[in-house]
């Protein structure tokens, strides 16, 4: 057989019924637990409300009408963009971090990573208030600032734009470190010391040798990141004053307040179709470069 | 190997655990109420004098109530609606007659808190708690007379306001400014309702249904409109947070006790219900959230303090509760939020 | 055992400041990470029940969370919810993981996106479809209800984290194994396993930390006596921040911080 020292996507054998087998319980829970209540909702998102909310089986476009309204529209827009911005600084505050992890020795690759998921045990809601008391007129932060003779005033951050964006960072940036983590620590060494030794200098090592081997770990955490950003509605509640709704805030509110399922439903699918895109965008980036190593 | 460890000891646990959640020999009672709105004090109490485990579940919102309830697959026997999820329950016949022989007492009831609507005949449901929504102004900060919704949001508030994050208790502030009736929700009134709520959340800062009384606390903003019962709070903490009716009016809101159609254990229910109305009891309810208690006999027994509490027993006669308004609820949700958006 | 992968490069002493740049700055992400916990320990000595301004020291809110029946069995709720899902997710995903690596299933694409979507399918939609996929098939709420949705949202995790460490696995490792006469379920237990060791360790701690601190699925498929940790804490959150919360969580950072000790000093003593 073949000696190869770099996998080789070739060589894969087809399945026996005792693969099949085998792959039968994921299958079955992926069936049952995903795909039959996403086609409930599918079919939810057709259908008329009673005065309850609940769903009645008279089928009609108007939801997915509604969800093009310009209203509905900008609001997606605007979760896009927080999402984006949110990801983009997770991926350059976190692919550092990443990659010391990645390459820090064995003992302490385990215990950064433990440090980096701890913080995550405690409650998200008592995490996120601890910010506020940060964050707050008279809270630490600006106790810090003043007792610094800096001359750096106040800073109002609470209930803004700026104080959502912190909490999404914070909320995100371990998903995004742990999936580049994975790539960075299967990185070949001797890769980057031929490239060194081949007479590169850091960034043409880091842009031609790194970046393109991590890539679907930066792919992963994007897709980890991206899509649930935008979905998120707590942090805005919490920290931003629940001043500017989110797509997150709006699905909510359907099927809460707004009593209104099969639109929820509606904005559901196509944040799902959203999803898709994403997912397929990434998955070329990610598959394209492994072909390559 | 190593890794079986864990799991022999996770399969056992869970099993252990599995056994312990099949459903008891002892009479329980599965309570489904709003979150912190039933002192753990009452049911303790409760369990030890009738010997009936009560199990407490949850909500935050009433519609988080009915769409579980409508669901089915909860098993609830005592539900704590407000008054309109209340008039909306009975109308889609959810709730269970209550049988009043049970419930001797009744009686220790304000005349105030009998006879409203939804449930005048008081067929289904009894009154828990009730209160209202008002103005509350940090006197040390905010210098001027605050008396009415207009006199909050001016521009000189700009960023120092909190109000409650419903939809519907913001439409219907705008509403009572125009002079309109609260419960009328029509496209009309929307429309001419649209204009006031555009320029209102531009100059608020937080819109917090939870805990707005955090904020004035922390300073972050000045005045608001809140629940009577946040405002009671304030003013127990600190008096300079005064109360105030607004003068074109607002509304009141009754939560209710209620025992839905499907309920197993409707004796023990009404059991807890009458343990809930006797005024020592009703006392200990006040005591960890002194809204308005409608428990006569319970007033009797509260600290001067606690009745003299502007926010609790405010002055100012009666007011209108909310009326289930159906499908406007949507409508309602969309124009907010098209304002909020559009900032 | 470590992989038989990469071995890890020295770096040229002249990129020296670069590492020391990396190691700074992710001390710093790590600072960032650990003020509110920070912020939330120290409050929870706080005398004032409000939590607005310090008054002074005080042990009195740890009393109280010992006292909170309701609390602390919605936290051994949590705890066992997230043991069962993890062990779950762990099976699920890593067998679903090395089986769609492994063999040519013609619906492998599809089935790798269907797993992927309750990665990030927003909470509440997956929590109403599962509450009316219950209601239909008549499954009363409990802890089934809830371990089988915390399972749908975390295995795709295992899955995921298993996947990408067997994408750069050597083939060869297994062709070895089953030229010495191993039965393909052999080579998968005694040789695959501990090479992806570090992925399922990954993916079985995301896998806790998800169940952990999961609200809004659990809310739509728990009962009153499944009620998890989070649900208790959001209702009492939700009046306004209580101390004792802040106390629960410090009993959290310190048992987390004991476990971590105890068990590098577990596997110190295996070495």
């Amino acid at each position: 057989m073949t000696t190869a020292t770099a996998p080789t996507a070739g060589d894969r054998r087809t399945p026996g019924w005792r693969e099949w087998l085998l792959l039968a319980p994921m299958l079955a829970w992926l069936v049952t637990f995903v795909v039959v209540p996403s086609a409930i909702l599918f079919v939810y998102s057709f259908c008329e409300r009673d005065e309850l909310g609940r769903v009645v089986f008279d089928f009609t476009g108007e939801n997915y009408r509604r969800v093009f309204d310009p209203i509905y529209l900008r609001i997606f827009a605007r979760s896009i963009g927080y999402a984006a911005l949110t990801t983009g600084i997770c991926i350059v505050a976190g692919f550092p971090v990443a990659y010391f992890i990645g390459r820090a020795k064995a003992a302490w690759r385990d215990r950064l990573l433990l440090l980096v998921m701890v913080p995550f045990w405690t409650s998200f809601l008592i995490r996120t208030y601890a910010w506020i008391t940060i964050l707050k007129q008279e809270g630490l932060l600006n106790a810090l600032l003043r007792s610094l003779p800096l001359g750096i005033g106040p800073w109002d951050l609470l209930y803004t734009p700026t104080a959502v964006l912190i909490g999404l960072v914070y909320a995100y940036l371990p998903f995004m470190i742990l999936p580049i983590y994975g790539s960075v620590e299967k990185l070949d060494g001797s890769l980057i010391e031929a490239a060194h030794d081949l007479g590169a200098g850091p960034l043409r090592v880091f842009s031609s040798v790194i970046l393109p081997l991590t890539l679907p770990g930066i792919a992963a955490g994007t897709l980890l990141v991206f899509v649930p950003a935008i979905a998120m509605f707590a942090i805005t509640d919490l920290m931003g004053g629940a001043r500017v709704p989110l797509i997150g805030n709006v699905i909510q509110n359907q099927f809460l307040q707004a009593r209104d399922w099969p639109f929820g439903a509606a904005l559901g699918v196509v944040f799902m179709a959203l999803f898709a895109v994403t997912y397929w965008a990434l998955l070329r980036l990610g598959r394209r470069d492994e072909v390559l190593a | 190997m190593k890794l079986f460890l864990p799991l022999r000891f996770v399969i056992r646990a869970s099993l252990a655990l599995f056994a312990s959640v099949l459903p008891g020999a002892a009479a329980e009672l599965n309570l489904f109420g709003w979150s912190e709105y039933v002192p753990q004090t009452v049911i303790d109490g409760f369990t030890r004098e009738s010997g009936i485990k009560v199990n407490f579940e949850t909500y935050s919102s009433n519609e988080e109530l009915i769409s579980k309830l409508v669901a089915g697959v909860g098993r609830y026997d005592l539900v704590q609606p407000s008054d309109y999820a209340a008039e909306l329950m009975i109308r889609q016949k959810l709730l269970a007659p209550l049988d009043r022989s049970k419930l001797g007492n009744l009686k220790n009831l304000s005349p105030d808190f009998v006879g409203r609507p939804p449930d005048p005949e008081g067929k289904f449901t009894v009154p828990y708690m009730s209160g209202t929504v008002g103005i509350v102004v940090n006197t040390d900060k905010v210098k001027v007379p605050v008396t009415s919704y207009r006199d909050v949001f001016q521009a000189r508030f700009k960023n120092r306001i909190v109000v409650l994050n419903d939809n519907r208790e913001i439409v219907t502030w705008a509403l009572l400014s125009l002079g309109l009736p609260m419960n009328s929700i029509t496209a009309e009134n929307l429309k001419r309702a649209r204009p006031v709520i555009a320029e209102w959340v531009k100059l608020v800062k937080v819109f917090d249904s939870d805990s707005p009384k955090t904020a004035l606390l922390n300073g972050d903003v000045d005045l608001g409109v809140v629940w009577s019962g946040e405002a009671a709070i304030l003013w127990n903490q600190n008096k300079k947070f005064q109360y105030v009716i607004p003068a074109e009016g607002t509304h009141q809101f009754i939560d209710m006790l209620a025992i839905p159609a499907t309920a197993k254990n409707k004796n023990g229910a009404h059991q807890f219900m009458n343990y809930i109305l006797r005024p020592e009891v009703s006392k200990l309810i006040s005591a960890a959230f002194p809204y308005t208690n409608p428990n006569a006999a319970a007033r009797q027994l509260l600290s001067a303090g606690e009745l003299a509490n502007p926010a609790s027993y405010p002055k100012g006669g009666q007011f209108e509760t909310f009326r289930d308004i159906g499908k406007m609820a949507s409508d309602i949700d969309r124009l907010v939020t098209d304002l909020k958006s559009s900032k | 055992m470590s992989s038989p992968a990469a071995p890890h490069f020295r770096l040229p002493s002249g990129l020296r400041l670069l590492d020391f740049c990396l190691g700074g700055w992710t001390v710093l992400v790590l600072v960032f990470f650990y003020l509110p916990i920070a912020v939330l320990v120290a409050y929870s000595f706080n005398a004032s029940r409000l939590n607005v301004v310090w008054e002074g020291f005080t042990l009195v809110w740890y009393r109280d969370v010992w006292a909170n029946a309701p609390l602390l069995q919605a936290a051994r709720n949590s705890f066992v919810i997230a043991c069962v899902t993890t062990v779950f997710s762990v099976v699920l995903g890593t067998l679903g993981a090395w089986l769609l690596h492994r063999y040519r299933f013609r619906a492998a694409r599809g089935i790798e996106t269907l797993a992927a979507i309750p990665m990030v399918m927003p909470e509440i939609l997956m929590g109403i479809s599962l509450l009316v996929f219950f209601a239909t098939i008549g499954l009363p709420l409990g802890f089934s209800s809830v371990i089988i949705g915390h399972v749908t949202f975390s295995f795709p995790f295992v899955l995921v984290a298993v996947q990408a460490r067997l994408l750069g696995l050597d083939p060869a490792l297994e062709e070895a194994a089953l030229d010495l006469g191993a039965t393909p379920w052999q080579a998968f237990w005694l040789v695959i396993v501990p090479c992806l060791r570090p992925a399922i360790v990954a993916g079985a701690l995301m896998a806790f930390t998800l169940s952990w601190d999961e609200l809004i699925v659990t809310f739509f498929t728990a009962s009153a006596s499944s009620a998890t940790l989070p649900i208790r804490v959001f209702g009492m959150a939700k009046v306004g921040l209580n101390p004792m919360l802040n106390a629960l969580s410090t009993i959290f950072v310190i048992a987390t911080a004991a476990f971590v000790v105890f068990s590098a000093y577990v596997r110190r003593l295996n070495r």
